[in-house]
């Protein structure tokens, strides 16, 4: 009898864990996808693919390095036994043979570039060093894929299908989130900033409907009744407009919900936020790297797009100095990458807030076009935009 | 234009004759093309305008540049020359290394012109990467994102224009692509519905069996609906994690409901012969559907049942009209407070539409239900088989739960009735999800044979293209067209063959990934969010919640 109760209140004390572990996993898991905890996720997930992307790549990448001295030995010790071996000495023909050897070298180089060499002669594989598997990791699940650090193995192909099939949607996810916080952060700033201070006419009526407001909540704490008087006064003063209690009601909702929902961003501000963050990118990256400015605005604009040619890549400065000092190299090259990171995932982040600030007020506008044209049709282009822009960006 | 004859057509409630529905459908058809067809020329035209633009800008560039290659590899044997020449002695050691720092020097100038410069490794200056069906690549590379970067600008000229040809092109290509894959999705809806499903139910009769047996369900919570709002809106008001599963963010949520309401009113033209059927008992129908939702709602919510009870508790159209799909909208909500139903004309009619909407669809289900019973002609299964709300079809077995009952946005807008979901719910008849991920995967598995025939890559490395192709990533790394010209000499026809190809494959998946997009995505977002909610990832509810809170106080 005591044996079983015991065991039973073990069996409790146990389940009791079960459930507290299962409360902490989740409640890990709710950080995890939680506005802050999403970031952390994301550079996460980069860094294991990073890894990962790093341990099965690295040696493919020696070999065709060797393979690269390999050949410009054969083809150096080459013209050496031809330059040895000639007997009448002409220029005509060594010029020939030159001509020969150096094609051959070069066709060897370029199917070496194409399997992913870029010519640096350090012993370590720069491409794949934490940083530059860092930046592919992320060029894959932003679907940007620059394309100057490829995978070329068998392994690391099918790993990089796997690895983006389930980054992509977490880098959705962040993005969707983030840019809701900044949108919403956005608004509240263009609220507050903007609207009130800009224009005085209208300035001076919302801060009059805000004093109100704050009024309201400020003394409806301490006096219960004087919700009631203000409204009274209120009715008075609206008398056209509320008739009764509950319309006031409705009107101190719009009120209270004015700042943080119903603002629109135009459409402009937020194409001049845009354009305003590639300019401010092609300032900072010509300042980094050997790059003009249009070329720096170019990469900005290619990356951001999520095109990502890959002609201009980030770190491409250090990697043209080979001379440089190793760790110097190794340094510099990791901070660059790791700014040209943070600006890729804010600049991303960035773009969806501006979307979703634009949806808000297209969708508004498009009803209201709906309504008095009853044109269905351009209505429904518009939402099948929307939506396709918010799947492919979000 | 169609609907909004239809519309018109719904409001006078008359029958159509034969004539006058058939002279509609062809219109609707032709209209139907010939929009898209626009699009697509307009797509189609603004490629070529790149393809001539681009050309124009890079080629004499990019010949320069071959021309260049040729300049560096002479200017290295003439020093090798000068080396052997000028020296005394010929020595090994010394030669070796004089030669490797020269052979150095060729490799950093030719791996500079690959990566920098955009060389190919080609050197015959009529074999140029910015050819007509180069840049054509080119411009439709850049306006799906993709971004190979195996062609890019080397002029600024040329990069400005990429960047305003970018801009104008994305938001186009985006439009078309949609546009296809709607169309795209709804053939695949009906073919698969119609003709598939019809043909592989024949003989067992499942499916059939199913939607019978999920429409009695459905007419089960019709009958149910008053209790169960009540219970369901408790539900959310304590937010047990049942409550969680079909849980949407508020503005992905408000898109897929406007994606309902213009669904419906897409759809509304089919239903017009039922509503005429149906046209006399409808409107009793009608008024005792929202009148419900009304006491429902009434019960649950208190400040909105207060402020309406108020307002005018006899009027129960207004009332009515809250409750309406209209409102489906959070930001129309927030309209009308704003404007204090300043626009009565609208509201009103909208009212109207939205109650003859209603009504014939009840009266579906119910029909529906009887005619099943009694085992009838096609004509009458085919809207039963609308009948199963998306979540009976699903293949991962989520339960019949509407997805919109337990939204949390429902703390604000929660006066629809089970009825109206239904009704919405019905309109569009999903695919499984298997399906679509089935389709993509052999599209992308087809595209690894095709290339690995066209281009000799091997399977993998093809699948790999595909791939990183259809998701836009574009390496780059492998490109169609580029090993061809290097490993034999083919004349330029068959480049521009294999690049014409390529570009209708990736066309072709993008848009069946827009398709698939299109089927799936209610059910893909619902299903995440749900496993999000379930584990109380989403903190918009509890937003929403204070909210509500800051507005009571």
């Amino acid at each position: 009898m005591e044996r079983k109760r015991s065991v039973r209140r073990h069996r409790r004390g146990e389940r009791s864990f079960a459930k507290r572990c299962k409360d902490y996993i989740r409640h890990f898991v709710a950080f995890l996808f939680s506005n802050l905890g999403i970031i952390g996720l994301v550079i996460g997930y980069t860094m294991g693919g990073a890894l990962i992307f790093r341990s099965i790549e690295k040696d493919y990448h020696l070999q065709v390095k060797t393979d690269v001295v390999n050949a410009k030995m054969k083809t150096i010790s080459e013209i050496w036994n031809f330059t040895i071996f000639m007997n009448p000495f002409l220029e005509e023909e060594y010029k020939d043979m030159l001509e020969d050897q150096l094609m051959n070298f070069q066709t060897s180089i370029v199917r070496s570039v194409r399997k992913g060499y870029d010519g640096s002669r350090l012993s370590y594989s720069e491409q794949w060093s934490i940083a530059g598997a860092f930046l592919y990791s992320l060029t894959l699940i932003t679907t940007i894929g620059y394309g100057n650090i490829t995978t070329h193995t068998m392994a690391g192909q099918i790993m990089t299908i796997f690895y983006a099939i389930i980054g992509m949607p977490l880098f959705l996810l962040y993005l969707s989130n983030i840019g809701d916080l900044l949108a919403k952060s956005f608004k509240w700033i263009y609220a507050n900033i903007c609207l009130c201070r800009w224009c005085p006419g209208v300035a001076s009526r919302r801060a009059e409907r805000k004093r109100r407001a704050e009024k309201i909540r400020y003394y409806s704490e301490e006096d219960p009744y004087f919700n009631e008087r203000l409204r009274s006064e209120e009715n008075e003063d609206q008398k056209n407009e509320c008739s009764s209690n509950s319309t006031e009601e409705s009107v101190e909702d719009s009120e209270e919900s004015y700042d943080v929902e119903s603002v629109t961003v135009p459409i402009t501000v937020c194409l001049m936020i845009m354009v305003g963050y590639i300019c401010f990118g092609g300032f900072l990256f010509c300042k980094w790297e050997d790059w003009r400015f249009l070329e720096a605005a170019y990469f900005c604009f290619i990356s951001l797009s999520t095109i990502g040619f890959g002609d201009f890549v980030p770190g491409d400065k250090i990697i043209g100095h080979s001379d440089v000092d190793e760790v110097l190299v190794d340094e510099v090259f990791e901070l660059r990458f790791v700014f040209c990171a943070v600006y890729l995932m804010l600049g991303m982040a960035l773009i969806a807030m501006c979307f979703n600030l634009m949806q808000v007020s297209e969708t508004l506008y498009t009803y209201f076009l709906c309504l008095s044209c009853n044109e269905a049709r351009i209505y429904r282009l518009f939402f099948t935009t929307i939506n396709i822009l918010k799947i492919f960006q979000q | 234009m169609s609907r909004y004859q239809s519309r018109l057509e719904i409001g006078e409630l008359n029958p159509p004759s034969r004539c006058l529905r058939c002279w509609r459908f062809t219109w609707k058809t032709i209209t139907c093309i010939f929009s898209h067809i626009a699009l697509i020329t307009s797509v189609v035209a603004y490629c070529a305008a790149g393809a001539f633009t681009f050309e124009a800008l890079e080629v004499e560039n990019e010949k320069e540049i071959k021309r260049s290659i040729k300049g560096i590899r002479q200017n290295i044997s003439n020093h090798l020359w000068r080396l052997v020449v000028e020296s005394d002695v010929l020595d090994e050691k010394n030669f070796t290394q004089n030669a490797s720092y020269l052979i150095q020097n060729f490799e950093g100038a030719l791996i500079k012109a690959m990566t920098k410069e955009g060389w190919d490794g080609e050197e015959d200056e009529n074999i140029v990467q910015w050819t007509r069906t180069g840049s054509l690549f080119y411009s439709i590379v850049v306006i799906t994102t993709i971004g190979y970067g195996h062609l890019t600008p080397k002029t600024a000229l040329g990069k400005v224009v990429t960047i305003f040809y970018a801009i104008l092109g994305i938001p186009l290509m985006l439009i078309c692509l949609s546009n296809i894959g709607d169309i795209m999705a709804t053939s695949f809806r009906f073919l698969y519905w119609r003709v598939c499903c019809y043909v592989c139910t024949k003989p067992k009769k499942p499916r059939r069996s199913r939607s019978g047996r999920s429409s009695a369900r459905s007419s089960e919570r019709l009958s149910r609906s008053r209790n169960a709002s009540f219970r369901r809106s408790v539900r959310t008001s304590t937010k047990s994690a049942d409550s969680g599963f079909g849980y949407l963010t508020s503005h992905s949520d408000t898109d897929l409901r406007y994606h309902d309401y213009g669904n419906r009113r897409s759809l509304s033209r089919n239903r017009i012969s039922q509503t005429s059927r149906y046209s006399d008992s409808f409107v009793k129908r009608g008024q005792s559907v929202p009148r419900t939702s009304g006491k429902t709602s009434s019960l649950d919510r208190k400040k909105f049942s207060n402020r309406h009870a108020a307002k005018d508790s006899e009027n129960f159209e207004l009332q009515a009209f809250d409750k309406t799909p209209i409102l489906c909208n959070k930001y129309v909500i927030k309209e009308g407070e704003l404007n204090g139903h300043s626009i009565p004309g609208i509201t009103l009619r909208e009212f109207e539409r939205h109650l003859q909407l209603l009504s014939p669809e009840n009266l579906d289900v119910t029909h529906d239900d009887i005619h099943q019973h009694k085992g009838d002609t096609r004509r009458k299964k085919s809207p039963a088989r609308m009948n199963p709300s998306p979540k009976m079809m699903t293949p991962l077995g989520y339960g019949y739960k509407s997805k919109y009952l337990d939204d949390p946005d429902s703390d604000e807008e929660f006066y629809y009735d089970d009825v109206y979901y239904d009704v919405v719910k019905q309109r569009t008849r999903p695919v499984p999800i298997g399906l679509c991920v089935f389709l993509v995967m052999s599209y992308i598995v087809a595209g690894a044979f095709l290339f690995d025939y066209w281009e000799q890559w091997g399977v993998l490395n093809a699948a790999y293209f595909c791939f990183i192709t259809l998701t836009t990533i574009g390496f780059g790394d492998l490109v169609p067209a580029k090993g061809v010209s290097q490993t034999t000499n083919e004349t330029t026809t068959t480049v521009t063959v294999s690049i014409a190809l390529c570009s209708l494959y990736l066309l072709f998946g993008i848009s069946l990934l827009a398709m698939s997009f299109n089927l799936v995505q209610e059910e893909v977002i619902t299903n995440v969010k749900s496993i999000a909610k379930h584990l109380e990832l989403l903190r918009v509810m509890m937003k929403k919640n204070q909210i509500m809170n800051s507005h009571n106080i």
